[in-house]
């Protein structure tokens, strides 16, 4: 079965998902640029990229590889990475 | 005797089958305070600096006098100190472990550290009181009883040279590193720390490179200090910051690479985050080598099972423990233990889970 996936949608909904477990500021999930470096431009962390993992894995009921998540590092890389697994 | 523990129902299975989720996990009022707990401090990114070459003792296995950084030469400017402090700060450095060979000797060169960056940690022998302006977790090593200590370490009365440097100091914590030869001394030790209320976590000898002396660890030994620390964590526990977990990562017949996969730059190639991003292990020179940078250089990786080591290493796997209750209250307990080892200020909690778990995708020892 493959899955529909609405990329703009998705991209939102994924920042909104950093915001709120991140606690990011002056940044609304409409205002975050996708294609930003959440390492080098943001200040993420490894320990927090693994928390969003793990929160994008329930929302999505998908499975992220342990050894996948320290490279997701854009939302636009984790919408893409998303959409993959959706679609699988 | 056989160590209590409760079947986990992922063992020797791909933890990917019973996968809870997160938010199961964290809807467990216990949990989800622990976590909210923990989780403020994941803003913490250490490096670790040899503060001078020089020692006030000799131990036998000393990790300094092993290997190139013990011939670096000695940088005393206090004001190239505070240069390298703040070029740490910039690359978003928020936690310094002060270290080799005896940073109580250059009180002047870690209080430059302290002023510019207030979170961190000294590692010293004990026998020389660092002044209490500087407000760091002091870790005082104890390497067995006063009769061992001098044998090992050829300094006398060192236990009580420690308790009357750092009784109720808020910064100490005692480190007993179990080596094979002291480790039934501990109880003994253990009374007269806890007499005097001092608290105290443990380390496992980990052999330098090369080291075949007769204090490195056998499968035989690493079962005996499994069994006296959990006996300890029952009987001292005002005292003690470990958990059970702690005990299945440090004294498990794989040392902490095997099972988790350590991240620091010397065994870990990717520079993309974490440690391998942003940690660095400086001599006394103020030099840095990627090649050989982690938090206890010259140990043998396959060997270690060394307190620090795991602080950085276990805690890093957040994602790999968060596969079930058990597993993630064990991880917990391990956060929340390293926490009150290395931070000033933070309380350990009571232990979540009292029993052995198995670390994700290995037997339980």
């Amino acid at each position: 079965m493959t899955v529909e996936v609405d990329t703009k949608n998705l991209i939102i909904h994924i920042a909104e998902i950093m915001i709120n477990e991140l606690k990011l500021e002056d940044v609304t999930p409409e205002t975050f640029d996708p294609e930003i470096d959440l390492v080098d431009e943001v200040g993420i962390d490894s320990m927090d990229l693994a928390t969003v993992a793990l929160v994008i894995q329930d929302e999505y009921g998908i499975r992220i590889d342990e050894d996948d998540y320290p490279k997701l590092i854009t939302i636009r890389l984790i919408a893409d990475y998303v959409e993959k697994r959706l679609k699988k | 005797m056989a160590l209590p523990r409760k079947k986990h129902e992922n063992d020797n299975q791909d933890q990917s089958e019973n996968r809870w989720k997160f938010s199961d996990l964290v809807e467990d009022p216990q949990i989800g305070d622990r976590w909210e707990k923990v989780r403020k401090y994941f803003f913490l990114r250490e490096s670790t600096y040899d503060m001078t070459n020089r020692c006030n003792i000799r131990c036998e296995g000393c990790y300094y006098y092993v290997g190139e950084k013990q011939f670096a030469g000695e940088n005393r400017d206090p004001e190239a100190w505070r240069r390298l402090m703040q070029g740490e700060k910039s690359r978003g450095i928020t936690y310094v472990v002060l270290a080799g060979a005896e940073p109580s000797l250059v009180p002047e060169l870690c209080e430059v550290c302290y002023q510019e960056i207030p979170l961190g940690a000294i590692a010293s022998n004990g026998i020389k009181r660092i002044p209490r302006s500087i407000d760091y977790k002091i870790h005082i090593s104890v390497w067995g009883n006063d009769e061992t200590s001098f044998k090992v370490r050829s300094a006398k009365n060192m236990l009580l040279k420690q308790i009357d440097n750092y009784k109720g100091d808020p910064r100490a914590v005692f480190v007993y590193t179990f080596t094979r030869e002291n480790i039934d001394e501990i109880y003994e030790v253990m009374d007269v720390l806890a007499e005097h209320e001092c608290r105290i976590t443990f380390n496992m000898f980990s052999a330098p490179v090369g080291y075949e002396g007769p204090l490195r660890h056998t499968e035989e030994s690493l079962m005996h200090t499994r069994k006296a620390i959990m006996k300890l964590i029952s009987s001292h526990s005002e005292n003690v910051l470990f958990s059970p977990y702690n005990v299945v990562a440090h004294t498990h017949s794989h040392g902490l690479h095997d099972l988790f996969t350590c991240s620091y730059p010397r065994m870990n190639p990717s520079t993309d985050i974490g440690l391998g991003r942003s940690f660095r292990q400086y001599r006394t020179d103020l030099t840095w080598d990627r090649d050989v940078a982690c938090c206890v250089p010259d140990t043998d990786c396959h060997d270690c099972r060394h307190y620090a080591a795991g602080s950085a290493v276990v805690t890093a796997r957040l994602f790999r423990h968060a596969t079930d209750p058990d597993t993630f209250k064990s991880w917990l307990d391990y956060v929340d233990t390293y926490l009150a080892v290395w931070v000033m200020g933070y309380e350990k909690g009571k232990n979540l889970c009292d029993y052995p778990v198995a670390p994700p995708g290995h037997d339980i020892f």
